[in-house]
């Protein structure tokens, strides 16, 4: 563990805590916005965006777009660390296609579960929800061409640790492209310890 | 970090709207894509 700035086993059950309402009641107000709206706002593919059933939208909560830097390539694949209901994950299994592979990492059942249905009901073999944490992901070394994430390594208390392990199932030559929020301004520091602040 | 070649978009708007948006804005926090390789 490195220096961080708030506990990370609390900082996780709270963010559970957000993101399984986030699942279970996609459409109440949060701070931040969600699915489709979200995805336009975003730029994802309108036409990918609507040929994917609304429960794997409806929960989508990202932050940005890991994909408009650099395009998924046919055949490779891929690691969502962070993939919640699965909306990026479908969105790279698009990307990469049957001959690709794309395994999902979550930490919150009720996403993992969601997104696990959403995947059977389209018949995406290809796609593959594991339950893990972003700091130990359950992927072998060097498995990934590329990785991805949207809007999750800022929940994360440990960055250095995470950033390790994504390295970690990377191949060489492989790809990080995520999207997350950064601040123009600095945060006081006693905001930084004042977990709340952290998921809401 | 132990990676090359980083590129950063550029920002988006993400809070715009949202109940969040006051402590967005008081920070600016925008989101961003983020792209790098791994070297080898």
């Amino acid at each position: 563990m490195h220096d961080v700035a708030v506990d990370a086993e609390e900082l996780r059950e709270q963010v559970r805590h957000k993101y399984r309402e986030v699942a279970a009641a996609p459409h109440r107000s949060f701070h931040f916005h969600t699915g489709r709206p979200l995805a336009a706002r975003l730029g994802y593919d309108p036409a990918v965006v609507d040929a994917l059933p609304d429960r794997a939208v409806e929960s989508f909560a990202g932050v940005g777009n890991p994909f408009s830097l650099r395009p998924l390539q046919p055949g490779e694949r891929v690691v969502d660390v962070g993939s919640g209901a699965g909306f990026d994950s479908l969105v790279a299994a698009a990307q990469v296609g049957e001959a690709g592979g794309v395994v999902g990492v979550d930490m919150t059942r009720e996403m993992l579960e969601k997104a696990a249905e959403t995947v059977a009901g389209l018949g995406a073999a290809h796609v593959a929800f594991r339950e893990g944490l972003a700091e130990a992901l359950p992927v072998e070394d060097g498995w990934a061409d590329a990785v991805i994430s949207n809007g999750v390594i800022n929940l994360c208390a440990d960055k250095q640790a995470v950033f390790a392990e994504i390295r970690r199932v990377l191949r060489p030559g492989g790809w990080l492209q995520f999207a997350d929020i950064a601040n123009g301004r600095p945060v006081p520091p006693e905001a930084l310890r004042d977990i709340d602040l952290w998921t809401g | 970090m132990g990676f090359v070649d980083l590129e950063v978009g550029p920002p988006a708007d993400t809070f715009g709207g949202a109940a969040g948006e006051d402590k967005a804005r008081a920070y600016e926090v925008f989101g961003y894509a983020f792209l790098a390789r791994k070297p080898g």
